[in-house]
């Protein structure tokens, strides 16, 4: 039936992946952006976590896709929802609520407060660049309860504090977010490609958690522009495991477009 | 016996487009690659409208084509994309150069402004956008941080939008203007009722007798529509659920020609100002191997 056992081989994307798909919780509410968090908690829900709730804020819930999707908006995505609603219901009425148990987000840069930048880069008075911007970023890292981020580990995108503030995570300490009226608890984890990263429980600042099979506790730092916090001994990252490679690779990004797990290209999306 | 409703709204698409004035505040009911008002932007581009402020609460291929196309001037919004396909980079670039005032909320911040606006209130609290670098930057007019009379919770108060027009893209209408939506509806209740006028662009117009059935699938109603355009294939190449999917080539193709303005203007020029119709430019990209693609599976929904 399903084999067991880790990944022969494995891009770090489906590393990043697996291991962020791991941290969701049987159950729990979570809304997930385009992207790695979507594939990631699409693969917890057909892994390891059934009953993990997936709320995607344009505006469904309970889907099941079975064909690799561009993003939330692509109708692939919201293949056997229980639910069709609008912004109101689902960013209103359950992430402004308080009922969001997890946010998955990505960005341009993370500091070592966990903040997040997804506007624009060096600055809003002379911009020099400028991605999608935040959308709903900043609702799901100020009302989640809890906040796991994916980000690719190199040094411009980690620097020690944000060149805009577009997603609070401690702010700037331990009761940074209590300041500024924030509910919610904050960042848990980042997972980038080189390692898992958490917080310090007393200064929030970000620490070491794990570093991924073959990755150095030098390639890390030097990718990194803050000094992080590290653990005694460092444990290695667990790689993916064969199960989990499977449905990344045959069920949700069959064409490698996220998970880098061969060179994408993209065609039209079957509808086989 | 009974009420005859005969007051028809049904317009052609550039009269709709034409009750457009220049500097108007115009609310775009698309997302992302969903659903987006793409013919009727084609049409008003074709028209040359000029000063608009836009409010997309994320951003898609409708909000690109007008802002590259110079059309406006002040622009309200979150973000936006073209999902994994590339970003809206017209509307990016146009930041960068400082082409346009951008008003940059979250996307619930552009979804409380429409919802205190469909309300009737001047202004609404909410508990995101606290502490962020966003509110910095938003003018001093836009929003207030308070403390709850209450409670004393720190609240932010940001104010009401009730833009001039409001445009959506559904499914049907009926000629009155009662509007069915298949699939998420984002925002587009809200901007509907926050906006003084609305106008429908609709795949299929269907008899008020189709509407009675389920009424409780309407999600505009008649009551709050000034125009109705039947266009079908009106979100194309942005997909819309059970009747057409994404043209995947098209994105490609758009990303890949608008990373210069160069490739932009010729992107426009192929598809907008160089035809004379909608269907003119339906006509270049859909053969029947394309329509094949595009038609959705009943079940699938794409």
């Amino acid at each position: 039936m399903t084999e067991t056992g880790h990944a022969q081989e494995f891009s770090r994307g489906e590393l990043m992946t697996a291991v962020a798909a791991r941290a969701l919780r049987d159950g729990e509410r979570v809304l997930a952006g385009t992207g790695i968090p979507q594939v990631a908690a699409t693969l917890a829900k057909y892994a390891y976590v059934p009953n993990l709730v997936i709320l995607v804020e344009n505006g469904y819930a309970g889907a099941i896709p079975v064909h690799p999707f561009v993003g939330t908006s692509d109708n692939r995505a919201l293949y056997r929802s229980t639910i069709f609603t609008t912004f109101l219901d689902m960013n209103g009425m359950v992430l402004h609520r308080g009922k969001v148990d997890t946010g998955f987000l990505t960005g341009m840069e993370v500091d070592m407060y966990g903040n997040l930048n997804l506007t624009v880069i060096p600055s809003y008075e002379a911009p020099k660049v400028r991605p999608s911007g935040g959308g709903g970023a900043n609702d799901i890292a100020s009302l989640s309860d809890r906040i796991l981020v994916i980000m690719r580990h190199e040094r411009r995108k980690f620097p020690a504090k944000v060149s805009h503030l577009t997603c609070p995570g401690y702010i700037d300490g331990p009761d940074g977010r209590k300041k500024v009226g924030l509910r919610g608890k904050g960042p848990e984890f980042v997972f980038s490609n080189l390692a898992v990263l958490g917080f310090d429980e007393e200064s929030k600042r970000m620490n070491l958690i794990s570093l991924h099979p073959g990755v150095t506790l030098d390639e890390v730092k030097a990718n990194t522009q803050f000094e992080l916090i590290l653990p005694e001994r460092i444990p290695t990252t667990e790689p993916p495991s064969v199960e989990e490679q499977r449905l990344i690779r045959e069920v949700i990004d069959t064409s490698g477009y996220y998970t880098g797990w061969k060179e994408p290209k993209i065609v039209w999306w079957g509808k086989e | 016996m009974g009420v005859k409703e005969t007051k028809s709204k049904l317009m052609t698409l550039p009269d709709a487009a034409n009750l457009i004035k220049d500097g108007e505040y115009l609310a775009l009911g698309g997302f992302s690659i969903t659903r987006c008002v793409v013919g009727f932007v084609h049409e008003l581009i074709r028209q040359g409208k000029r000063n608009l402020v836009v409010s997309e609460d994320i951003g898609g291929l409708d909000l690109d084509l007008l802002v590259g196309a110079g059309c406006v001037r002040k622009l309200i919004a979150s973000g936006g994309s073209l999902d994994s396909f590339g970003p809206i980079k017209r509307t990016m670039d146009a930041f960068l150069k400082k082409k346009i005032e951008w008003e940059e909320y979250s996307n619930l911040g552009v979804e409380f402004k429409y919802l205190a606006g469909a309300l009737g209130l001047p202004y609404i609290p909410i508990k995101s956008l606290l502490g962020s670098d966003l509110v910095k930057y938003l003018p001093p007019d836009a929003c207030r941080e308070t403390t709850c009379p209450f409670t004393g919770e720190k609240l932010l108060l940001i104010r009401a939008l009730n833009p001039d027009w409001g445009i959506v893209h559904v499914q049907r209408s009926d000629p009155m203007g009662n509007a069915q939506i298949d699939g998420p509806r984002w925002d587009n209740i809200e901007l509907t009722r926050a906006s003084k006028r609305v106008i429908i662009t609709a795949e299929e117009i269907v008899d008020r007798a189709f509407i009675e059935r389920q009424p409780e699938l309407t999600a505009v109603p008649d009551y709050l529509v000034e125009a109705v355009v039947h266009l079908p294939f009106g979100a194309y190449p942005t997909n819309c659920y059970k009747y057409y999917d994404c043209d995947f080539p098209h994105f490609q193709h758009y990303v890949e020609i608008n990373q210069t303005e160069e490739g932009f203007k010729k992107y426009l020029e192929e598809n907008v100002l160089g035809v004379k119709s909608f269907d003119e430019y339906l006509d270049k990209w859909i053969d029947i191997d394309k329509l094949k693609k595009l038609k959705t599976h009943p079940i699938l929904g794409y």
